[in-house]
């Protein structure tokens, strides 16, 4: 039985067509996944799936029945919903009261917590998860901020739940509850449907996988169980259209000056006696579960920031910020504007802006990040996750350099496909060889491995150890899990 | 993008069709036929010379303030302190004014006169812009409040010499400091007030909507409007370029003085243009932020102006000021940038909960 359809759907983005007369239909009962590069058009997929973006052209069908009008609140009444790669959830507000947010139950004209509260219960006895109704969301973590918009979802009659890129900012071991979690909701009854870039999250979970590229819709089928490292291999190519070439070796770095010299700093209750060196030339990798205070050591060699005590001795930096919605892009002005962000008085004179310098900038720019499309004049909100990702790491790297002898790197490639990932990680290395200081803080071990020259393990606001990039998964898994199960 | 205008246009013309539903229903509470009453609005405006003439005199000040306050929009501010950036404004040049000597020429005067009115109107806009950018004070608020300042100011400047003996007037200001009317050069417009002040203002907006984005300056404050956070990240100073809109935005709504004191009275009294600072904001709205639009919504709330003198003898003149709320508060409700800007504003009820 398919519980949601798509009949030719169709959408463009200015000149991009980013989904193009794709058909396709997902069975109830069964984890879907959804991969392809950035810009392939998965996201739009779903999203005109979910009502959230109108078709040009196509329909959609829910039960056999198309969805009309074509809007998320008509398509969650029907029992399609969708989790987003950003969170929508209000930070001043208790998860209960999030989840009851646009469904509230009433009584007598009056909300009926109990009631919500019952509800919410089961829900997560279903996920199996635990969730505090009482608690803030702004004092949850990432992984329980998924856990709740996914509870949200499920709460508000999700038949069908979406989930855009949920692993993209889950360690190893989140990630394997998250899908922990998704498969109860199927044996429950409903249909699941990942969007992601990691092959072998689809490969270890998901029963069907479709692969989009360039818009279109260019494999469907079940998912092989049998050989895990062929099919790994067939969906890699599937993806990339090609065969996936080798990832290059990194080549040893001398070190040189000290450009990031931090001694015993303390921040809040984000840092807590943090001290870390990097040198010039050097790659230097921050490992941690997410909310150890890696937001605040971005933001405090930023100069967002100001330590309550300790020595911070920071050279110029340049710095690929968490999170590229809030601190990496202005979204509704063009990517030309936001490839030069903070450099207009470099391009302007007497004054006034130079519009070809500026356009000459953001081109050069543009190419060296490979963004897709290429047209700076469009506004940043119109690209793909993973593109607005490049548009971010292109001007910090390009500033690199005379002006900047430390690049700091929040998660350069979160969201960004493979090729570009590739592409991003050379690059860093390539700013390194030149004589740049990186510090790259990830939560993906792998990114992290492929890039470092040492790797430091951070936890609650300090550098519990720094180790060998050659170190097992478990063995960095055991550090950044370490202090917290003693504490 | 193409959805984004789409609507755009549809929240101005809900705003008009609001107006009209408005101007209708109060037409016909007073039993007349709103089809004949819009005929006598239309006839009494832009029927006769005169009446076009009048409605670009009251349209002139309004179309000042909406740039003034499209120019803090674009940064994410509401100034709704053109009101008094331009009462203070007037006040200022009164007194330049009366104090040049009576043989100085205009080409003199006038950019003096000018200078002075945006200077005056930037100075009292960099009270709250100061505010805004020392202590982080929100700009609603305190230029709400610097306008109740420069109202009271008024009082005490006229009491305190400003006004003529025995009158509530200034001195006249010297002849070379006047703007001509338009009558001057076109008779038709005879007995119209509109004066060449227009032309400063098509300059001004020109400067505003082309040259302006164009400006680094300009460039920044649109983009911290956009996303301050992003821009502090990348080492632009939010307060200092929101300060400066401000400023900016205050030094063209000092301007508007220039129809005022300089193009129509040619002397200063309580109450000379008071309201254009509101109305200024409706434009803003309305106008969108594009040369056209602004002119447009300016040369609209200038015909329901001047459209309510006309059907006076049928309807009160306050009729048309009620049509104009109407549009207002229609426009407002449909721009996302009020809607970004309310859902900004700390609920009662939620800021109450947020205590521990």
């Amino acid at each position: 039985m398919d519980v949601l359809a798509t009949r030719a759907v169709t959408r463009r983005y200015g000149a991009t067509l980013a989904v193009d007369a794709v058909s396709t239909c997902f069975e109830s009962g069964r984890l879907h996944a959804v991969i392809g590069e950035n810009g392939a058009g998965k996201s739009t997929l779903l999203k005109l799936a979910c009502g959230l973006v109108a078709p040009d052209a196509g329909s959609v069908a829910i039960d056999g029945q198309p969805l009309s009008p074509h809007t998320p609140r008509a398509a969650i009444a029907r029992g399609i919903g969708m989790v987003q790669q950003h969170f929508a959830l209000v930070e001043a507000m208790t998860v209960l009261e999030n989840v009851m947010l646009g469904a509230e139950p009433l009584r007598g004209g009056l909300l009926d917590e109990a009631e919500a509260r019952r509800r919410l219960a089961e829900v997560t006895r279903e996920l199996g998860v635990t969730l505090d109704p009482a608690a803030r969301v702004r004092e949850l973590g990432i992984g329980d901020r998924q856990r709740l918009e996914i509870a949200r979802v499920v709460y508000k009659g999700a038949r069908v739940v979406v989930l855009d890129e949920p692993t993209a900012v889950l360690v190893p071991r989140e990630a394997d509850a998250l899908y922990e979690m998704l498969a109860r909701l199927v044996a429950a009854g409903r249909t699941v449907i990942v969007v992601t870039h990691k092959l072998d999250e689809v490969v270890a979970h998901a029963q069907t996988v479709r692969v989009m590229r360039h818009g279109q819709l260019v494999l469907s089928r079940d998912v092989d169980h049998d050989d895990a490292e062929r099919e790994l291999r067939a969906l890699a190519a599937a993806v990339m259209g090609e065969d996936a070439p080798a990832q290059p070796a990194a080549p040893p770095r001398a070190c040189g000056t000290v450009v990031l010299d931090l001694d015993d700093v303390r921040l809040g209750r984000a840092l807590r006696g943090l001290t870390l060196k990097v040198h010039a030339g050097e790659i230097v990798g921050v490992a941690g579960v997410e909310g150890n205070g890696q937001r605040e050591l971005t933001r405090l060699i930023a100069g967002l920031e100001h330590a309550d005590s300790g020595r911070v001795d920071v050279a110029a930096a340049s710095v690929v910020h968490e999170d590229r919605h809030q601190e990496g892009l202005v979204l509704d002005a063009p990517v030309a504007d936001n490839l030069v962000l903070g450099e207009h008085a470099a391009l302007s004179r007497f004054g006034v802006l130079d519009a070809s310098a500026l356009r000459a900038t953001a081109h050069a720019r543009l190419t060296l990040g490979a963004v897709e499309p290429g047209d700076p004049s469009l506004l940043a909100r119109g690209l793909s996750g993973g593109n607005q990702q490049k548009v971010v790491v292109a001007r910090a790297l390009a500033r690199t350099g005379d002006r900047a002898k430390l690049l700091v790197a929040a998660h350069p490639t979160r969201g960004v496909d493979i090729g570009a990932a590739r592409l991003i990680h050379e690059r860093i290395r390539a700013a390194a060889s030149r004589g740049v200081g990186v510090l790259v803080i990830s939560s993906d071990l792998h990114e992290l491995r492929a890039l470092s020259d040492r790797i430091a393990v951070m936890v609650r606001g300090r550098i519990a150890q720094q180790v060998d990039p050659g170190a097992t998964n478990e063995r960095l898994g055991e550090l950044m899990l370490g202090e917290e199960g003693a504490a | 993008m193409k959805r984004e205008h789409e609507a755009e246009a549809l929240s101005v013309v809900t705003g008009l069709a609001a107006g009209w539903l408005a101007f209708a229903v109060i037409v016909w509470l007073h039993g007349e036929s709103p089809r004949e009453m819009a005929g006598l609005l239309v006839g009494g405006t832009w029927g006769t010379a005169y009446g076009a003439g009048q409605v670009i005199f009251k349209a002139t000040p309004i179309l000042f303030c909406g740039i003034a306050v499209h120019i803090g929009l674009r940064a994410g501010l509401f100034n709704i302190g053109a009101e008094g950036q331009m009462t203070i404004a007037s006040l200022v040049i009164a007194a330049v004014g009366a104090s040049l000597g009576a043989s100085t020429p205009a080409l003199l005067a006038v950019p003096l006169m000018l200078g002075c009115a945006a200077i005056a109107g930037a100075l009292w806009a960099a009270v709250p812009a100061l505010l805004r950018a020392k202590l982080g004070a929100h700009e609603v608020i305190s230029t709400i409040m610097t306008n109740r300042i420069a109202d009271a100011l008024v009082g005490v400047a006229l009491g305190l010499g400003l006004a003529e003996k025995g009158t509530v007037r200034s001195a006249d200001i010297a002849k070379g400091a006047r703007l001509p009317r338009l009558e001057a050069f076109l008779p038709s417009l005879r007995g119209s007030a509109a004066n060449t002040s227009v032309f400063v203002a098509l300059v001004v907006l020109l400067l505003a909507t082309v040259l302006w984005p164009r400006s680094r300056a300009g460039r920044e404050q649109w983009l911290v409007g956009l996303n301050p956070v992003a821009c502090a990240a990348e080492k632009i100073s939010v307060p200092r370029r929101l300060a400066e809109a401000l400023i900016v935005s205050g030094a063209v709504a000092g301007l508007a003085s220039a129809a005022t004191v300089m193009g129509y009275k040619g002397y200063y009294e309580g109450g000379l243009g008071a309201g254009a600072g509101f109305t200024g904001l409706a434009v803003a709205l309305l106008g969108r932020g594009r040369t056209s639009g602004l002119i447009l919504a300016a040369l609209l709330f200038g015909t329901l102006d001047q459209g309510g003198l006309a059907l006076n003898a049928h309807i009160p003149r306050e009729s048309m000021q009620v049509v104009q709320a109407v549009v207002i508060v229609a426009v407002a409700l449909g721009d996302a940038r009020v809607r970004a800007f309310m859902a900004r504003m700390p609920r009662p009820a939620a800021a109450a909960k947020a205590q521990p």
